[in-house]
């Protein structure tokens, strides 16, 4: 007995001994039988350097085995020149720095004279180039080269196995996508569907009494993110090819309230122009609802001349923002200052400011008398106002909020000339106290003007200048009522005023994404008017104009790409709703029945396209529905608060919405949604000429191409497919007109072929690389030393002789860039080189003149502060009172994660999102760092973890954005026989968008959107947060 | 595995340097101070006879960072693990960031952020005690662990005083910073410092007078501050803008997330 | 709750002195411990100690054969331990121990031998499992007073090296504030020895004097003093601490004060050490249950130290927190090597049977 016991006790332990020691025994197998090759004994598996320069000499020497090419990142929206080292043998990307000859990447940045080989140089340790001329990635450009080997990457066609968002997909044949999309038929066993041929009718209109919506073919919609530089080649398909109205990006949820606010300024609702602080030259930037250097676009370029300024003590600057963020920095403490706000409040902040620059005498009155361009620059004044206009403020009258035209005063117009049109000028109030015509004015007009005039038919009406309109609505609230309703002390505000207009013309304020609040567009109509106080626009270290790109996709000067024979122009209301509602049939009917208002649901006139409403317009049939829905690259459902809460059941339904069709290299919130997903190419394989956003003072034109093969499946052209072979299949499908062997022509008007990415890319790097004086010619070194002998082919087989080796040229230089000292003209040092020379709109008629189609309430046509509130003016407060919901939610941009870089090492870093609370609200709540909370709006509650520190505004929690993913790896998809890995750890923190606002003023028919701009609203959330 | 010789001499020359140094503050902290001060002298690598044999190596490299510059972007830190294939969850460096209560009451808090990784110590504690010799101080400054020799008993990972150390889990030996000798070598700038997006990371030769990071370590003479001074451990990273509260460890609450390691 | 400094990006560094090297402290350190037990009665022939310094010689071969495995183990390269002897660095206390561990093995074995000659030979003429395999280790049988002395006093000289090197070896690390204690080596070696005599009443427990009072009432007063000795320290060390007398001490306290966590393991282990030291005083009756409790402070100290202590980062903010892994990087270690030292401990016992060598009278009767 006893003996057995220890029998089993030595074999006990002898196995447990075998077990524990097993990783032992083995590390020392592998010691004596050399383990694994571990690379160099002191670099370990460091990567080989691409390449070696002679620290003395500078002499450079390849390293055969790796390729260094320039193209594009698309890490985030700033679209970074990147230079992409792959290692030849594998065909992988093994890294990716900054391409010296971009501005967004470097500062200063190479001249394009330089050539490949002296750039390779310009990196080195010789001579400390590589410090000075230093060129970057941020922490996501360096991780997301994990994006283009990603396990979660759509490499075939996919049609969804199920009911839609069942993570369920078989892969198809591309023949098989393109037939069944085209055709349609019964599909998923679900019923007919229409396929994108039947869809396509230009003629018959959706609704008979409503024949102002347009043809059938409008209730196709698309919905891009950003303009990587292939945006013109989808809407030459889908707009002017196949036809339809409804084609936007992803503007409405992006910073479409600042764009908005700034689009009433720079007057243009459409293109909504935008200027930027010239960080370069700045003494004083006050930064509003955007973070430089924590995000940001462009994200790097602002970083670097933020840290640049405040480090050499040229710049100081102000973050007014409810949380602390990477833009703030106590190593510079006396540089850069944070000014915690209420969120929804800059109204109020700005407002202040505005009434204390008024009281002050510190408005620059000089500047805002000059009544046009002529006077303007006749006073050394590079940019002008409409301040002096006189604008009609009758009560009653048709015309009201709108600026006093000639034809109103009946004076004759120059013929072909229509009324109300460019011709038909506006007015300011001459030196004799008539009103005198602007083109003819020579000298500056009087600012405080509130007078009577005599119209044509006899009616008499008062007149003011916006100037007037605009003190008037800085001085409706006392300073004090200000500071009460931002939440910032009276001091500050006056302070920062005082601070603001002590720089000249070198100071600025500039606003983004903490615009999208219930109170956007007048937040950022306010900020924006702050710098046409002091004149700044157009000044050398001002508000300055983006360079822009060089004409690409354009009417020449070596390829015709905008014009076709059969080029369509899309008709029809937009599905979005942003347009006037006075324009529309419903108008006219209710006004004849005697109630014009309300509308049925609201519209708006102060918006570009709407990615935000094709939702609630669709599933609520307002004004008409979608038949398809296209999603390139695009992510709604992740990116507009409450969207998935509210329409998901909706979008899951074929019935609602037939067929919905993703082009996407992964699968996303909501091209999960999704019947077909077309696999796409990722940044560094794919074509594209993709300006700077904003933010560059030169001319810069970004060249994105192949420069590793892309990983999707091929057509049977052997094309790989994405975007691009899609609409071309799709185009010789239909027989669309602007494709196929004739689809393009050359200056000269011969017809070329369209129908492979390179006919488009190629023939628009020809417009780009001629425009103006033509660059050089790319050297067989420069093309060998880039790895551009990639598509030397088909450059030499698409171009002509004498195009090609300049196209080359941009490609070795990832694209064409105006030198840096061109930004400031060279006579005129001071003033920038490209100016916004149009007037800038301190009353906006187009605003002024428009009402809310919910209420028939006239809106401000100047800056003013309205409390965040809902489409009809019920301030949000008002319905979601304190008492029940004490806190507010808002929304910032993680410094490090972007939307879709989750499944990057990035993560590793950073792997959750935290809701940041201020200490007292976490002690009253019995919180403290670590501790699970439920937050909740009244659109539902998350489950997140809190962290406290001092670094929010009491009474405010942020949330990081970029977390809580559902998607993007989150979720495992079976694809045919594959099952995606499972990685949990994916869907690691929460999403402040699951639980996103309804509109209750809009019978909880729509997500909650600035009432004119349309913008999403994701910032001063009503909410709560208990312990979990 | 190649290896080679005259870091293997530089390492038997710098080692033998060492064994002769008795513990405590050795001389080379002062001459540090000196060269603080401006006065060119030699540093304690330099100072082995060796030296006079590899003039080739005749260099001290170093790093100079300007917190004033750093955004917190961590373009270093994600650089650093592609340049160096540094297995998942581990790090070579990395920007800690903290938000700090103010309370000159100008603001309630803001941001401090501050770029570590390995001081390259002219007194390394990491060194003396390895078993086997195999983490030297190459006499250009640069300590570094030779793999063929390590034995991973990670005393350097307990005796380095900045955590800078680790054993990497794919090689199972120490792992560290290395400055990127391999791109130096090849005449091209550590991965870290070529995109560092605030320029906040200078690097160089001390010993090169003319060079940026000597001009710029002596235009801010007198700002300058390594970590832990007190350890005598004389870092050859060295900063502008460190904070006094953060020359240590860090009293304060430590992140919520660490860095997950897929391994294990 | 303090908000004056919260990080909000940081990494972690993982503990690289696993549960092994844990395991490697604790059994060296009962191996020399349990050796000096084994002197009085093995030794100098001290009457009513034969029996328990028997017990604790087999302790201090049991623990001293393996410990050295656990020590291998805890090297992420252990097919390079040869490397020890082939670039001996004169800096590293740890290249220093890599040469006093074999020198005391080798005396310990030596010693062993000489010592239990002569029951081996009483084993190899009964019947009993292994006779023939006790026959031959006993190789005669006859006993040499003087060669076991000198083995003695090779093993000894190795004892004291080893204890000295595992302590000063950890004490050197000046960037542990925790570790750098010139107090820890005497820490390390009174818990040791406490927790020899620990042991020694374990396996008594199994042995024919398992019910002799008077021999676990000696025994117990032994560990009694030691836990006594334990505590001074410990208080000692609180008081520099405190006080501030030597910065050292106030830096390692500074280090872990705040940690709610080791407060517990403080207030755990003090507890746990009076506890033993009543219960041994009072109760000299509960060899058992003292013993236990002898190893398990002896235990917990090792753990806290080595793992608590790599859980304080060295420039980061707060805490790293480390969870026990299940594999051989953490329990699986930790259960091999006790399965290790129970097989050792079964066959050793089979030659040796405890009745044999727990039996009061002197070896060779
Ligand atoms: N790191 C990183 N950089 C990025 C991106 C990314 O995903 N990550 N995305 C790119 C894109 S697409 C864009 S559009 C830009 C956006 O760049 P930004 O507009 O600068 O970034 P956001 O985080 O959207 O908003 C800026 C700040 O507004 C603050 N805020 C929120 N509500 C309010 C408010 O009511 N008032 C005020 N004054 N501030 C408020 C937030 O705390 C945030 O810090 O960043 C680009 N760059
Ligand atoms: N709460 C909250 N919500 C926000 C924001 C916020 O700060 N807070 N930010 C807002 C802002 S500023 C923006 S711009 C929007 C962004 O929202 P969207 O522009 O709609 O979508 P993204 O999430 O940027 O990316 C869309 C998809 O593009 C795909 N993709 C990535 N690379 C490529 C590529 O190379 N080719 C193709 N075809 N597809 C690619 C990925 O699958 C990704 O999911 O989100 C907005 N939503
Ligand atoms: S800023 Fe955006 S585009 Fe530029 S490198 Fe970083 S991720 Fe890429
Ligand atoms: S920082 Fe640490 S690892 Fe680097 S040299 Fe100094 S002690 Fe050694
Ligand atoms: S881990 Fe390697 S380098 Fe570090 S001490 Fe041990 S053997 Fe030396
Ligand atoms: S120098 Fe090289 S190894 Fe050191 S941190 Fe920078 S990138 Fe990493
Ligand atoms: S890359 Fe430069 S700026 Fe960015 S975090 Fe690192 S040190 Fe700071
Ligand atoms: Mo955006």
């Amino acid at each position: 007995m006893k003996v057995q016991r220890r029998d089993l006790l030595a074999a006990g332990g002898l196995a447990a001994f075998a077990a524990g020691f097993s990783q032992t025994f083995g590390r020392m197998v592998d010691a004596f039988s050399g383990d694994a090759a571990q690379g160099h004994n002191l670099y370990g598996a460091a990567l080989a350097p691409e390449f070696r320069v002679d620290p003395d000499s500078g002499e450079l020497k390849l390293n055969p085995d790796q390729q260094v090419s320039y193209t594009g990142c698309l890490g985030c929206t700033t679209l970074c020149g990147v230079r992409v080292r792959i290692d030849k043998t594998t065909g992988k990307v093994i890294r990716v720095a900054g391409n010296p000859f971009s501005p967004l990447s470097t500062e200063p940045h190479l001249p394009m004279k330089a050539s490949v080989k002296e750039s390779f140089i310009a990196l080195s340790r010789f001579q400390d180039k590589g410090l000075a001329g230093r060129s970057t990635t941020c922490g996501r450009g360096n991780a997301a080269l994990a994006q283009i080997d990603s396990p979660f990457r759509v490499l075939t066609p996919l049609k969804r196995v199920g009911p839609r968002n069942s993570g369920q997909w078989a892969p198809i044949s591309f023949e098989q996508l393109v037939k069944e999309v085209v055709e349609g038929g019964d599909l998923f066993g679900e019923g007919h569907v229409d396929g994108l041929r039947a869809l396509r009718d230009l003629d018959t209109p959706i609704d008979p009494d409503n024949p102002g919506f347009g043809p059938k073919v409008n209730q196709v919609g698309h919905i891009v993110s950003v303009n990587d530089g292939r945006d013109l080649l989808g809407r030459r398909f889908w707009q002017q090819a196949y036809g339809t109205q409804n084609y936007v990006g992803h503007g409405s949820y992006c910073g479409g309230s600042w764009r908005s606010g700034s689009g009433a300024l720079f007057g243009d609702h459409r293109a909504m122009p935008h200027a930027k602080p010239d960080l370069a030259h700045a003494e004083f930037v006050l930064f509003i609802g955007t973070a430089p250097g924590n995000a940001g676009n462009p994200f790097k370029r602002t970083g670097q001349l933020l840290a640049e300024g405040r480090a050499d003590k040229r710049l100081e600057y102000v973050v007014v923002d409810p949380l602390l963020t990477n833009a703030d920095n106590r190593a510079a403490p006396e540089q850069g200052r944070w000014v915690p706000i209420r969120p929804g409040s800059d109204g109020a902040l700005v407002m202040g400011m505005m009434r204390w620059l008024f009281e002050h005498d510190r408005v620059n009155t000089a500047y805002l008398a000059n009544p046009s361009l002529q006077v303007a620059e006749a006073q050394g004044e590079p940019s002008f106002t409409n301040a002096s206009w006189l604008v009609i403020v009758e009560a009653g009258h048709p015309r009201e909020g709108r600026c006093l035209r000639g034809s109103d005063l009946g004076l004759p117009l120059p013929d072909g000339a229509e009324r109300y049109g460019d011709d038909d000028p506006y007015l300011v109030m001459g030196p004799d106290g008539a009103p005198l015509p602007v083109p003819q004015a020579r000298t500056a007009a009087p600012l405080e003007v509130d007078a009577v005039l005599t119209l044509a038919g006899g009616r008499s009406v008062r007149v003011r200048t916006g100037f007037e309109l605009l003190r008037e609505s800085a001085l409706s609230q006392s300073l004090e009522a200000y500071s009460a309703d931002c939440g910032i002390a009276v001091e500050i505000i006056a302070g920062l005023a005082d601070e603001f207009s002590s720089h000249g013309r070198r100071a600025c304020a500039v606003a983004h994404g903490g615009m999208m609040s219930g109170s956007g567009f007048y937040n950022a109509f306010s900020v924006a008017t702050l710098n046409a106080l002091i004149g700044n626009l157009n000044w050398k270290g001002g508000f300055v104009m983006n360079g822009g790109g060089f004409p690409s996709v354009a009417p020449g000067p070596r390829y015709d790409l905008v014009n076709f024979p059969g080029k369509i122009k899309p008709r029809g209301t937009p599905l979005g709703r942003n347009i006037p509602y006075e324009r529309t049939a419903e108008f006219q009917r209710k006004r004849e029945a005697g109630q014009a208002y309300p509308a049925d649901d609201q519209w708006f006139p102060g918006a570009p396209g709407l990615g935000t409403e094709f939702f609630a317009s669709t599933f609520s049939g307002y004004p008409y529905s979608l038949k398809a829905l296209i999603l390139w690259m695009a992510n709604p459902v992740y990116g507009i608060p409450g969207l998935q809460e509210r329409f998901g059941q909706d979008l899951a339904d074929p019935k609602k919405l037939p067929l919905i069709i993703s082009i996407d290299p992964l699968i996303n919130e909501s091209n999960a949604y999704a019947d077909y997903i077309v696999p796409d190419s990722l940044m560094y394989e794919s074509w594209g000429w993709a300006t700077a956003w904003n933010g560059v003072p030169t001319r810069m034109l970004t060249a994105r191409w192949p420069v590793i093969e892309p990983r999707q499946a091929k057509t049977a052209e052997g094309q790989p497919i994405s975007m691009e072979t899609f609409v071309f299949a799709l185009a010789r499908a239909m027989d669309l007109p602007g494709f196929g062997p004739e689809g393009l022509a050359d200056a000269e008007g011969n017809r070329l072929p369209l129908e492979r990415p390179e006919d488009w890319y190629l023939r628009a790097g020809a417009n780009a690389a001629f425009a103006g004086e033509p660059v050089g010619d790319a050297s067989d070194e420069d093309i060998a030393l880039s790895g551009v002998e990639r598509i030397r082919p088909q450059l030499e087989a698409v171009l002509k002789p004498e195009e090609w080796r300049k196209v080359a040229l941009l490609y070795t230089r990832g694209g064409r860039y105006q030198p840096a000292a061109q930004a400031q003209e060279a006579e005129r040092p001071e003033w920038q080189t490209n100016r916004f020379s149009k007037p800038l709109w301190v009353w906006s008629e187009h605003v002024g003149g428009a009402r809310n189609a919910l209420t028939g309430q006239r809106y401000s046509g100047c800056a003013t502060w309205q409390a965040p509130a809902f489409c009809d003016g019920t301030p949000m407060r008002a319905v979601h009172g304190e008492a029940e919901w004490p806190l507010l939610a808002m929304s910032f941009k993680s410094a490090l994660q972007n939307s879709y870089s989750i499944a990057t090492p990035i993560t590793g870093l950073h792997p959750e999102n935290p809701l940041i609370v201020h200490p007292d609200d976490a002690a009253a709540r019995g919180l403290k760092s670590g501790d699970a909370a439920w937050l909740a709006t009244p659109g539902g509650r998350v489950k997140c973890t809190v962290l406290v520190h001092q670094g929010v505004m009491r009474g405010v929690v942020a949330v990081e954005h970029g977390f809580g993913h559902r998607e993007l790896g989150a979720r495992a998809h079976r694809i045919g026989e594959r099952q995606q890995p499972d990685r949990p750890h994916l869907a690691a923190g929460f999403n402040i968008n699951d639980i996103g606002l309804t509109d209750p003023t809009r019978g909880g028919r729509s997500i909650w959107v600035d009432a004119v701009s349309g913008a999403a609203v994701r910032n001063g959330l009503p909410a709560q947060l208990e312990r979990a | 595995m190649k290896s080679e010789r005259n870091e293997y001499e530089a390492r038997e020359a710098s080692e033998a340097g060492r064994r002769g140094t008795p513990p405590g503050p050795p001389d080379c902290n002062v001459s540090r101070r000196n060269f603080l001060r401006g006065v060119p002298v030699l540093t304690a690598a330099a100072a082995v006879p060796a030296m006079a044999q590899t003039p080739a190596t005749a260099r001290h490299w170093a790093m100079l960072v300007d917190v004033r510059r750093c955004i917190g972007c961590q373009s270093c830190t994600m650089s650093c693990i592609q340049e160096n294939v540094v297995p998942e969850g581990s790090f070579r460096t990395v920007v800690s960031t903290y938000s700090v209560e103010v309370t000159d009451a100008r603001q309630p808090a803001g941001t401090y952020v501050l770029p570590r990784l390995c001081n390259h110590c002219d007194n390394p504690p990491c060194v003396p005690v390895c078993p086997v010799g195999a983490t030297f101080k190459r006499a250009d400054g640069i300590v570094l662990v030779d793999a063929d020799r390590c034995v991973g008993c990670a005393y350097c990972v307990q005796a380095c005083p900045y955590d800078a150390r680790f054993i990497n889990h794919d090689t199972n030996k120490a792992d560290k910073c290395t400055f990127c000798a391999h791109r130096l070598e090849a005449g091209l700038l550590p991965a870290c410092v070529e995109t560092c997006v605030g320029g906040a990371r200078i690097f160089g030769d001390l010993n090169d007078a003319q060079g940026e990071l000597r001009q710029r370590l002596d235009a801010a003479r007198g700002e300058l501050k390594v970590l832990k001074p007190e350890q005598g451990t004389a870092p050859q990273v060295f900063y502008i803008g460190l904070d006094e509260r953060f020359t240590g460890k860090v009293e304060g609450q430590g992140s919520l997330w660490k860095p997950r390691a897929r391994h294990a | 709750m303090n908000t004056a400094i919260v990080e909000t990006i940081n990494v972690t560094r993982e503990v690289a002195w696993l549960p092994w090297a844990v395991s490697y402290f604790f059994l060296i350190g009962l191996s020399y411990g349990a050796f000096l037990l084994s002197l009085p009665g093995v030794v100098f022939r001290r009457p009513g100690w034969e029996a328990l310094s028997r017990l604790a010689l087999l302790g201090a071969l049991v623990c001293g054969l393996t410990a050295p495995v656990a020590l291998l183990a805890d090297l992420h390269q252990p097919g390079r331990f040869w490397h020890f002897y082939a670039y001996f660095t004169p800096t590293s206390w740890m290249s220093w121990g890599a040469f006093f561990i074999p020198v005391y093995l080798v005396g310990l074995i030596l010693y062993a031998w000489l010592a239990f000659r002569p029951l081996l030979a009483a084993h190899g003429r009964s019947d009993g499992r292994l006779a023939g395999l006790a026959r031959a280790i006993a190789y005669g049988g006859l006993e040499s007073r003087r060669a076991l002395v000198g083995a003695a006093v090779v093993a000894l000289v190795g004892a004291l090296l080893v204890a000295l090197y595992t302590g000063v070896e950890v004490m050197v690390v000046r960037a542990r504030p925790l570790w750098h204690t010139p107090l820890l080596p005497v820490q390390f070696a009174v818990t040791a020895f406490a927790g020899a005599v620990g042991l020694t009443l374990l396996f008594n427990r199994f042995g024919p004097a398992r019910h002799d009072a008077v021999l676990i009432g000696r025994m117990s007063r032994v560990l009694a003093v030691s836990q006594l000795a334990a505590l001074l320290v410990g208080v000692l060390w609180l008081v520099l601490g405190v006080s501030g007398l030597a910065p050292v001490h106030a830096e390692a306290l500074a280090e872990v004060a705040h940690s709610p966590g080791w407060q517990l393991t403080a207030v755990w282990a003090a507890g746990a050490t009076v506890l033993t030291l009543l219960l041994s005083w009072w109760r000299p009756g509960s060899g058992l249950l003292v013993g236990l409790l002898a190893l398990h402070s002896a235990w917990m100290m090792r753990w806290t130290i080595f793992i608590g202590g790599q859980e304080v980062p060295k420039t980061g903010a707060g805490f790293y927190s480390y969870s026990l892994p299940l594999g051989p990087e953490g329990l699986m270690g930790i259960v091999g090597t006790a399965g290790l030292w129970v097989f050792i401990l079964v066959l050793l016992t089979t030659v040796l049977p405890l009745e044999r060598l727990a039996s009061a009278r002197p070896a060779g009767v």
